[in-house]
């Protein structure tokens, strides 16, 4: 009987949400605006708006829960809706999730118009993984909606709704990578957005929506949103009020700094786990990578040149290559890939060799390796050299790459997304020792 | 021979406080069913938060409250499922219908009066489908205690049902509470309104500082004050001092020019003086008046202090 109840509970909020034109100018008008915005901020850019669907979905789930159900729960116990609510032989929780769950009903079927009127009016593409796509959407709703939880338990009144939700909303717009993109934030704020649950929502949904990787790897994001967003909802269905005439004393105030504690605690793990990588803007050449992007590169996470991924021989003793390394550094000097006019593209090239290499287990991988380092450092001046190779690093899915290379002797294809990571892996090896972070 | 059924609801001592404030110091009293029960006291007296305890709104410091054999302490859920109650201070969505809330309500309830049944007992036809915030002061106090009454309860709260109506729709509330009685109902109603308890309830219990300070029907209560009935006489002229020197038993309570306020424990013989002796004078009388002893001198007498319906402190609040 309850089940159904709650199930009547939920059905008459989305019936409300639905009946009000304040609801629906908050919920769809405002999420449509911005998807007009941004298409005009990004109109040069080609397809429009895939690159940037994962902030405006982001800000669709960041308005809906962390503006709208706070407004919605905080205006109903304002009237006294809460303390009638009370009088009914079910929880609370019960209740608030009901109404959670209207919200996430309320929030996907906003995110689900934004991106179908993406396509309509820009053409953007449908993601590339709608399933991740839609799983990334709910758990980013999820974690929003356990800020907006606590937001609900912690104002008074609606204004204060308002001023607590501009305190999360402005700054994970301006530098928390939502509303500026996170690559055209400078170093430092880049390292601070790495504390806010808005970068991670946004790398999950782009993830899914333009990468053809998808969500493979993300799950240090998936593993911030869900300890900023519970510690959150822990949060705020503890320091529920079902009436506001109750202030919270100082142990709430406690708890807060709890639910505050989740923020500090990912930011520290990203930064100890290397996560706080400086991230480029889609599409920016590696002319634009600056020392303090080259500097901010980490190297703790790379295998050692004798493990079994990513293997890398000495230097040779001698400018001569012997046996078939010889005919591979022979080949490169016409091997077309090796010289295209991109310079970056051309060290793509050169890179996804060794990454093949490696892949097929070669005998000579190490070597071969090592006579593609060589072949870079001929063919680009160390400064040049070290902007590409970051750039590689920072953004591993930029560009192409190539998954066969018969002529090397390689006989077997290798996965794009393999061949990514192991170039990514070999351009930091290089860097690292370029710039005199690795010792030979 | 069989034992007396237990009373639908039964407080025993209960205790409360906010920080250094008792507001609850042994609070105990039973309702019967097809009774009605007035909490009786100013604003601040422990009204709303004995009423809050029983709701499972706030849990009391010590003492016990049953429903029937409920202990609603120990199964506040169980306990709900009985109790219907209209409270102050709550209220509904603006948009939500009156048919829309009573089906939603009744839906978490074991036992739901049908809704259709509910609009219909509480005059809501008219506006069962239109928005809360069309329906008029009287309407919505109507919704309020048709939800009250959506799981045909044993035991109806009632906290200051008719604060804020007007003359009409208090007439048709208390009609309507007296229907609640007539069904078999045992219904606690929290008021300031000393006229209403008079009028509505069974029995009275008088709550002051945390206390029950007295318990018992109406005309019981008033019978146990000394206050003497009162005679008041509005006249063209004041009373000149030799009238009343005149009067025998009569003391002189208030004189303000044409108007004076007489205490005496014989009011006949007093009037028959009064109407025999100012023409005598050249004095008309304009207005006459008996007044008999009230809830408001019982509550004066047991405290010492001039009932007041604003209270003369507010009530605690964590």
């Amino acid at each position: 009987m309850i089940p159904r109840a709650l199930l009547g509970h939920f059905l008459l909020t989305l019936q409300l949400n639905f009946r009000s034109k304040q609801a629906l100018v908050y919920g769809y008008f405002v999420p449509f605006f911005f998807l007009i915005a941004f298409g005009s901020v990004f109109h040069s850019e080609r397809p429009l708006l895939l690159h940037q669907m994962g902030q405006l979905l982001t800000l669709t789930a960041l308005g809906g829960a962390c503006f709208g159900l706070p407004t919605g729960i905080v205006a109903e116990r304002e009237r006294g809706v809460w303390r009638r609510y009370q009088l009914l032989p079910v929880g609370t929780l019960s209740l608030l999730l009901s109404t959670l769950l209207a919200r996430v009903v309320i929030v996907t079927s906003a995110a689900f118009l934004q991106v179908a009127l993406a396509r309509a009016i820009y053409g953007t593409p449908w993601p590339l993984h709608p399933g991740e796509t839609a799983l990334a959407f709910l758990v980013v709703t999820g974690a929003f909606l356990g800020l907006g939880l606590l937001i609900a338990s912690l104002a008074d009144d609606v204004p204060a709704v308002q001023a607590l939700g501009q305190c999360l909303f402005l700054p994970m717009i301006m530098i928390g990578g939502v509303g500026v993109p996170l690559g055209l934030l400078p170093a430092w704020a880049q390292q601070i957005a790495g504390f806010m649950p808005g970068r991670y929502a946004v790398e999950l949904l782009q993830l899914s929506i333009s990468e053809p990787r998808g969500l493979g790897h993300s799950s240090f994001a998936f593993l911030a949103l869900a300890v900023i967003g519970l510690a959150a909802a822990v949060v705020g269905v503890k320091l529920f009020r079902w009436d506001g005439a109750r202030r919270l004393g100082r142990a709430g105030m406690a708890w807060v700094a709890t639910a505050l504690l989740a923020w500090i605690a990912v930011g520290a793990a990203a930064a100890a786990t290397g996560n706080l990588r400086s991230r480029l803007l889609a599409g920016t050449g590696y002319e634009a990578i600056t020392p303090e992007q080259i500097a901010s590169i980490r190297y703790d996470d790379l295998p050692g040149d004798d493990e079994l991924y990513t293997r890398l021989a000495p230097p040779f003793k001698t400018p001569e290559r012997p046996g078939r390394l010889g005919e591979i550094a022979t080949r490169f000097k016409t091997w077309p890939p090796g010289q295209v006019d991109d310079p970056e593209q051309r060290a793509r090239n050169l890179l996804s060799i060794a990454a093949i290499a490696d892949v097929n287990q070669d005998l000579l991988e190490g070597e071969i390796a090592r006579v593609v380092f060589d072949q870079l450092q001929e063919n680009f001046s160390s400064d040049e050299l070290k902007k590409i190779l970051a750039h590689i690093a920072l953004a591993p899915n930029d560009g192409k790459v190539i998954t066969q290379a018969r002529e090397f002797g390689l006989k077997r294809e290798i996965l794009e997304k393999a061949v990514r990571e192991r170039s990514m892996y070999y351009a930091k090896k290089l860097l690292g020792r370029l710039v005199g972070k690795i010792a030979e | 021979m069989a034992a007396p059924p237990l009373a639908p609801l039964r407080l025993r001592a209960l205790t409360k406080r906010y920080g250094a404030v008792e507001a609850l110091r042994g609070v105990s009293f039973e309702v019967a069913s097809g009774e009605i029960f007035g909490l009786l006291g100013p604003n601040g007296a422990g009204k709303t938060t004995t009423v809050e305890c029983i709701l499972g709104l706030r849990r009391p410091d010590s003492g016990e409250i049953f429903l029937g054999e409920i202990d609603a302490l120990a199964h506040p859920e169980a306990a709900k499922q009985r109790l219907g109650a209209q409270i102050q201070s709550a209220s509904l969505q603006d948009l939500i219908t009156p048919r829309q809330a009573l089906k939603l309500f009744a839906s978490f309830y074991c036992q739901a009066a049908p809704v259709e049944r509910l609009i219909e007992q509480f005059a809501l036809g008219e506006k069962a489908d239109a928005p809360f915030a069309s329906l008029s002061g009287g309407q919505k106090q109507r919704l309020f205690l048709a939800l009250a009454f959506v799981n045909q309860p044993s035991v109806l709260l009632l906290d200051e049902p008719t604060v804020g109506l007007d003359p009409r729709a208090r007439r048709e509330l208390h009609h309507t509470i007296l229907g609640l009685r007539a069904a078999g109902r045992a219904v606690l109603l929290s008021t300031h309104y000393l006229d209403e308890a008079e009028q509505l309830c069974d029995r009275i219990g008088i709550i002051d500082s945390g206390r029950i300070i007295a318990v018992g029907t109406p005309a019981e209560l008033v019978a146990r004050s000394t206050a003497l009935p009162r005679v008041s006489v509005r006249t063209t002229r004041a009373l000149p001092a030799a009238v009343l020197a005149e009067l025998r038993n009569v003391a002189v309570l208030n004189q303000a020019e044409t108007t004076c306020l007489l205490a005496t424990p014989d009011p006949q013989p007093t009037l028959a003086a009064l109407v025999k002796t100012l023409p005598l004078h050249g004095i008309d009388i304009l207005d006459l008046r008996v007044q008999q002893p009230s809830l408001e001198d019982v509550f004066l007498e047991l405290t010492g202090r001039m009932y007041s319906s604003h209270g003369d402190k507010p009530e605690a609040s964590p």
